[in-house]
């Protein structure tokens, strides 16, 4: 009988430590995410950035043996990204594709030209740089025209420095929401014990002592938050891989490690810092206070 | 005799508020003194100043050695341990065993060895008769068990004071009379005994010492017919 009242004591320890440790696996997954967030919003601007582009259109006599040529030196660019060379005839099929209806049976020729359709590395995907390689290019003289949308350059480079913002300012916000939570589910469970502490107290305990059992729970529960929320972290990595790696590429495993490690020290610090300074808070306050 | 306790012109403060001033109060090695007096005459509160528990910041006050008006708050744990503490409503850890009770107060003074922690608690268990109950959680313990505990918890570093505020408050006056019985013969064996108590048929019948918290004072009752009994509620 006694020795079923004391599982059943420990099975109640047990089931709220599972409680705190859920919650703050779930915390610092959230974290992760903001992590993964901050770590793909470049990676998803140079996406976004090198799928804008621009169009070179060719002089209608140029022989395609130049037109190939002029491809390679502008694939040797450092600012190119990757071309793609799109034949007048070529261009006659998409355009009637587009258009719906045969328009060369109507005009009785094929009015289009050649062209290249070049995307540029991010950093350069921006109309101050376009502007520069359009004087470039314009040198050429196989090129006719070079065509780009100003506008939704210049659209696309101001949404994504307000995005870029307004996620760093989202990720501060969930960062001080996940050391609130994680700080009120330790300070919830220490001031369960207020009473245990001052007794420990009463009995000639010091300080330090008193800290030590709860300090060392902290950290214990710190690493398991950690390693589960690093464990939900992966399975969602895997599955958008998986899905989605187009968008989502997780390549760089050195910065995966810094991510996760992070995680983990940030789920002991944090759990050590909250733990400390609610004991703290009960080992110096009068025991009347303990009672509001 | 040597003090264990002395105070000096000493004005007992909770919070703010002034409970007792003018306290002089001697207490010598093995001596057993009852402190009496109505809910809120500052009985209470007196203890809680001897074990540190409120400043004292009126007044000069020597408690095993340690003087009350200067000690520093990393002091506090080394008098405590000089001090045994028996509460009325036991305090004792909700979340161990009676042994690991008991286990918990000598690791925290500093007993390392495994045998002897062991041998010291079956041995204070032995001294309350409950040797056989370590392995029960507090719970599981009836009042006078529980209180038994706590006393067996303040015996273990061998005390030279032992405070006991209202100890057979929550109890029935068969297991009180036990309680009774082991606070005098743990002043028997040379240690101070403060008890406060509203238990008017154990003063009478467990006569000692004798001092009334009464008016914002505390005076010594010469015999135990001057206490004023209806008076004490």
């Amino acid at each position: 009988m006694a020795r079923k009242e004391q599982t059943n004591t420990r099975r109640r320890l047990r089931s709220a430590y599972i409680t705190s440790t859920i919650s703050i696996s779930l915390v610092l997954f959230m974290l992760g995410l903001i992590g993964l967030l901050l770590l793909n919003t470049k990676r998803l601007s140079d996406y976004v950035k090198e799928n804008i582009g621009f169009t070179i259109f060719l002089n209608d006599d140029v022989k395609e043996a130049d037109i190939l040529h002029l491809q390679k030196t502008l694939d040797a660019k450092h600012y190119v990204k990757e071309t793609k060379y799109i034949t007048k005839e070529q261009a006659a099929i998409d355009f009637q594709e587009e258009l719906g209806e045969d328009f060369i049976e109507v005009l009785e020729f094929n009015p289009l030209t050649p062209s290249i359709d070049v995307k540029l590395y991010a950093e350069y995907a921006n109309t101050d740089s376009i502007s520069k390689i359009e004087v470039e290019f314009q040198k050429f003289a196989q090129i006719k025209e070079v065509a780009y949308q100003e506008s939704l350059i210049h659209l696309v480079n101001e949404n994504i420095r307000k995005i870029s913002l307004v996620i760093l300012i989202f990720s501060g916000l969930l960062f001080l929401i996940a050391v609130a939570l994680v700080n009120n589910t330790i300070r919830l469970s220490i001031y369960s014990k207020r009473f245990l502490i001052r007794t420990m107290q009463l009995v000639g305990a010091n300080n330090g002592f008193i800290r030590k059992p709860f300090l060392y729970k902290s950290l214990i529960l710190g690493s398991l938050g950690a390693f589960f929320a690093i464990l939900i972290l992966s399975g969602l990595i895997f599955t958008a891989q998986k899905n989605f790696s187009e968008i989502v590429s997780f390549k760089d495993y050195k910065l995966l490690t810094f991510l996760f490690l992070l995680i983990f020290i940030i789920g002991i610090v944090i759990n050590w810092i909250s733990t400390y300074t609610a004991v703290s808070k009960y080992l110096n306050i009068k025991t009347d206070q303990l009672y509001n | 005799m040597e003090s264990s306790i002395h105070f000096q012109d000493a004005s007992i403060f909770q919070s703010d508020n002034l409970i007792l001033s003018d306290v002089n109060l001697d207490v010598k090695k093995g001596e057993f003194i009852y402190l009496i007096g109505k809910v809120g005459s500052g009985k209470t509160s007196l203890i809680k100043t001897i074990n540190a528990e409120l400043p004292l910041n009126e007044g000069t006050a020597t408690v095993a050695g340690f003087h009350l008006e200067k000690i520093k708050s990393k002091q506090v744990p080394k008098l405590r341990r000089k001090l045994g503490i028996v509460f009325q409503d036991f305090q004792l850890l909700i979340d161990r065993t009676v042994f690991e009770n008991l286990q918990f107060v000598l690791k925290a003074t500093g007993w390392k060895s495994k045998t002897d922690i062991s041998s010291r608690i079956n041995e204070v268990l032995e001294k309350v008769e409950l040797n056989f109950k370590g392995y029960k959680m507090p719970h599981q313990l009836s009042g006078g068990e529980q209180q038994r505990v706590v006393i067996a918890r303040a015996l273990l570093n061998d005390p030279e004071i032992i405070l006991a505020d209202e100890p057979t408050g929550n109890l029935d006056s068969e297991t009180s009379d036990g309680i009774m019985k082991i606070l005098h013969e743990i002043s028997a064996n040379g240690r101070a005994v403060v008890m406060a108590t509203h238990n008017l048929s154990l003063v009478k019948k467990y006569q000692a010492r004798t001092l009334k918290c009464e008016k914002g004072k505390l005076t010594e009752i010469k015999q135990t017919s001057e206490i004023d009994f209806t008076n004490l509620y």
